[in-house]
């Protein structure tokens, strides 16, 4: 930051996203050069993983320099546009939010040797490095750069460990050791497919007719990746069932107007997420994760249920927290909230992990019974289709009820037929359960 | 008509095909270098780099020996013996080819002396003394460089009006000498011949000589030229030439005004133009753009499988070492490495007094492409070992990455820039910190700590200097 006259010069870079998260696509610039801005004003959206975040302004002042484009994939750190801010009313100090890149004051006496960029989560599928700038190739010796030529390794892919992000011997030799142990994961859980599997061949379509081609957005390509990762190394199985929710229908409509009241609205969802929270505590496994590398199942204590949510972009999966601490109207609220959020695409990418089952309620959208996908590294889904009134025998006598196809995913390694049998009539008693008491405000 | 079968054939014999043709026989293939010269070398040997440094070196005595008297140690004015100087010339020359060719001989290089002709994509035809030879090549190099530009107004066919070539056989020291273009051939040879005693005006048509390099490393430069120079006139166009008697009539025009001078002799020095007419091209696949550059991508391949292209004839920098490079980068091609031609730093260097050397990024280009830099400059004057050269005009300049502190270019003007300018690239190249170079020790008293000083300085504690800004911006 540079001061002259009591004007600050500040350059704003994207900061620190989240856990695992350091880089994204810039989808929207909502402020042009000579814009003024208030602080926390969005400035642009970044696209990452399965959320836009807005990148607030940590300062006021005016719009400089714009540094990044639409398209632009960038990291925490880089400096997104310069902000001049001036005279009274801005702090002699002002804290821009960049915890990650060192001060220019920082430089001049005992600097850290090492600033040692953070190691890369493991979790982490494709490791990528800081790319400083596209137009600067990345730190490395001639010889590293030739090796990397010979190995087939593209040096933007890691992070240096030398000062300046240079990359040594030793950074590339732990990248190989790395692509080899997810190889070898990837072989472990998967032994029939290939660990990395080629992309299949172009075909040229517009030799049949006319064609119209666009590029996979971010978001299309992560759920791309995910769905092909979960399906091909998580054996499922599938188990249908139908509910009766004439009942929970009288008590919606009945109690539906209170919670508008309150500003919320009282839907199937939120059954379902009290429905099924109640089955998982008497069937923890079903809340569970598997941890392959110790071989251990990690049964989880707390209960936060992912929604499936559909929106223009495509599926958001944002967690609705402790569910078994939340009365109805608290779960009703947070439903309606996550949902706006998603198709706002203003979920944070905190609000998207954590979750230890995940519901998929196609029921407002049609259609009847569907297989949904385990969502990694949960061990169960529940899908539900939509209701329709059906001749069924119900306390002796055939009435006409309104029957809701269900559909239990689960993960066949953890869980064996007979639990998830028991699991789904448990749930079913689980929707039934839900009384009055738990419905009125 | 006689038939010879080879692996490799490289066409032309300089700085590019011959590094060429000998790593290529170094690992192991069978090579036939074709030169259509009298000698290997190419310009860089014959016509260009050797024989003007031969120059600068001889004529800078006399300007040495002329301040040398204010230092309390004094010559007679020194005699210029052109003759001699010529064949001290010649005779580096000379040895340095005979050099080459018998580094070619050693390694099995036969050399087939004449011009090259493409009769397909598998066949060159050279003309040589004893008649036409066909030569089935596997691969073939093309390496047959440039030669300087002479537009179509100045070309009268009077020997007056010259090139870089005919102004290093040097025939005579001109009166007054016109030099059209500021690029580092008019600034090197105008040198030259203003410290033989021509009186020099250069011009040129943009609003800087020495286009290119960053504006404040090309000062000192300027300042010592105007010195020697009569005049360096910039913004400024030949419109037209006409011979007039034993003295050659120049129209320039500056901003609105036009004038006309006489000149004893006139150098056209406005850049260059590729060798590529005349090789058979059209009968292979090999693409040329619209300047008559041969296309190549990263790997020197051009558009025909098998036929390479280096050096000028391949377009970019068109630097002796440049072509070197893609020599190497070539010929690993075609042995099946993964080699290309990326990311390579190519130094530049102006062998003007005082030198102007760079490398890597320029402050101008990171301008240009909206790369954020921080630049750190080092003045000369703060530099004992200038100051007993009589040299304080110097400047050490690092072009940094401000996150990173990565070093990603190297500007150094003054004396011996050439020569530094090697750790700069050294240091780009290595993807070397400020502070890398800043704990480097550099020997003392010597230009290169000019280096270390300008790293140091750059977190504000540089022995030789006081940074203001950056202690206080510490506080």
């Amino acid at each position: 930051m540079l001061q002259i006259e009591g004007v600050c010069f500040m350059d704003i870079k994207l900061p620190k996203l989240g856990e695992g998260a350091d880089s994204g696509t810039v989808v929207g610039i909502l402020v042009k050069e000579g814009d003024r801005v208030k602080k926390g004003q969005t400035l642009i959206e970044l696209e990452n993983e399965k959320a836009v975040a807005p990148i607030p302004s940590p300062a006021e002042g005016v719009v400089g320099r714009l540094r990044v484009k639409e398209g632009d994939r960038v990291s925490v750190g880089q400096v997104i546009l310069e902000l001049v801010s001036e005279g009274q009313g801005v702090p002699p100090k002002p804290a821009p939010a960049e915890p990650a890149a060192p001060a220019p004051a920082a430089r001049v006496a005992e600097r850290p040797v090492a600033p040692s960029p953070a190691p890369l989560p493991i979790a982490e599928e494709e490791p990528e490095a800081v790319a400083a700038d596209e137009n600067v190739p990345p730190a490395a010796s001639p010889t590293i750069r030739r090796l990397a030529r010979e190995l087939g390794i593209d040096l933007r892919r890691i992070r240096g460990s030398e000062p300046g992000g240079r990359i040594v011997m030793a950074d590339l030799k732990l990248y190989i050791q790395r692509l080899e142990r997810m190889a070898a994961q990837a072989r472990a859980t998967a032994p029939a497919t290939p660990a990395a599997r080629a992309a299949a061949p172009s075909v040229d379509f517009s030799q049949w007719g006319p064609v119209v081609k666009k590029p996979m957005s971010a978001l299309r390509k992560t759920i791309s990746q995910r769905m092909a990762e979960n399906w091909s190394t998580i054996p499922h199985v599938h188990q249908f069932d139908e509910i009766d929710i004439t009942a929970l229908e009288e008590l919606r409509k009945a109690h539906g107007p209170a919670y508008e009241k309150q500003g919320a609205r009282l839907t199937l969802t939120s059954f379902a997420l009290v429905a099924v929270v109640r089955a998982l505590k008497k069937h923890p496994i079903f809340n569970a994760s598997l941890d392959e590398a110790e071989g251990a199942i990690v049964l989880k204590e707390y209960f936060n249920i992912g929604l499936a949510v559909d929106t223009e972009a495509g599926l958001i999966v944002p967690v609705v927290r402790h569910v078994d601490k939340k009365s109805m109207l608290e779960l009703s609220r947070d439903v309606a909230e996550m949902a706006l959020k998603a198709r706002e695409r203003k979920v944070a990418l905190e609000e998207l992990k954590g979750g230890t089952f995940t519901i998929s309620n196609q029921g407002g959208i049609g259609g009847g019974a569907f297989t949904p996908v385990i969502n990694k590294p949960e061990v169960a889904i529940l899908g539900l289709g939509r209701s329709v009134l059906k001749p069924v025998v119900h306390e002796g006598k055939v009435q006409a009820r309104l029957m809701m196809p269900v559909c239990i995913g689960y993960d066949h390694r953890l869980i064996d037929g007979g639990a998830a049998a028991r699991f789904t009539v448990d749930l079913a008693r689980a929707f039934a359960s839900i009384t009055e008491a738990d419905v009125k405000l | 008509m006689e038939t010879i079968q080879t692996q490799i054939v490289v066409v032309g014999g300089g700085p590019g095909g011959y590094a060429a043709a000998f790593y290529a026989a170094d690992r192991g293939k069978q090579v036939i270098l074709v030169e259509m010269d009298q000698r290997l070398g190419g310009v860089c040997l014959n016509r260009g780099c050797i024989p003007s440094k031969a120059y600068l070196q001889a004529t800078k005595m006399i300007e040495e020996a002329r301040e040398s008297e204010r230092r309390g140690v004094v010559f007679a004015p020194p005699q210029v013996h052109l003759e001699k100087l010529r064949a001290w010339k010649e005779a580096i020359l000379a040895r340095l080819a005979q050099g080459i060719l018998a580094l070619a001989q050693r390694r099995n290089v036969q050399v087939l002396w004449g011009r090259g002709y493409f009769e397909d994509a598998r066949t060159l035809r050279v003309e040589t003394n004893e008649g036409q030879k066909f030569v089935k090549f596997e691969q073939a190099i093309i390496a047959v460089g440039s030669k300087a530009a002479v537009p179509k107004v100045f070309d009268l066919g009077n020997p007056r009006i010259m090139t870089s070539t005919e102004a290093l056989e040097m025939p005579e020291v001109p009166g007054d000498l016109l030099i059209i273009g500021g690029g580092y051939n008019g600034m090197e040879l105008g040198t030259v011949y203003s410290l033989l005693g021509s009186q020099v005006v250069l011009v040129e048509a943009l609003d800087t000589v020495l286009g290119g390099a960053d504006k404040d490393l090309i000062r000192p430069v300027v300042k010592a030229a105007e010195k020697k120079f009569k005049e360096i006139r910039t913004k400024s166009k030949v419109l037209d030439m006409a011979t007039a008697g034993k003295k050659i009539k120049a129209v320039i025009q500056t901003g609105g005004e036009t004038r006309e001078e006489l000149y004893d002799r006139v150098l056209v020095a406005v850049g260059r133009v590729p060798n590529g007419e005349n090789l058979g091209l059209e009968n292979t696949r090999v693409q040329r753009d619209e300047r008559g550059y041969i296309k190549v991508n990263e790997h020197q391949q051009t558009d025909e499988p098998g036929i390479y292209a280096i050096g000028d004839i391949a377009g970019g920098i068109l630097l002796a070492h440049k072509a070197s490079k893609e020599a190497r980068v070539a010929v690993d091609v075609i042995l099946g490495e993964p080699s290309a031609f990326e990311n390579i730093i190519i130094p530049a260097v102006v062998f003007t007094d005082p030198e102007l050397a760079w490398c890597g990024l320029t402050e101008a280009e990171a301008q240009a492409k909206d790369i954020k830099i921080e630049v750190s400059k080092f003045p000369w004057s703060a530099s004992g070992r200038a100051m007993t050269f009589d040299r304080p005009e110097g400047m050490t300049k690092l072009v940094i990455e401000p996150e990173t502190e990565r070093i990603l270019g190297v500007g150094i003007v003054g004396h011996g820039a050439g020569e530094l300018i090697a750790e700069g690239v050294v240091a780009v190249e290595m993807g070397a910190t400020v502070r890398d170079l800043a704990e480097c020790v550099h020997p003392h008293p010597t230009l290169s700590e000019t280096i270390m000083e300008c790293a140091e300085l750059f977190y504000g504690h540089a022995t030789h200097a006081y940074a203001r800004r950056r202690a206080a911006e510490a506080h």
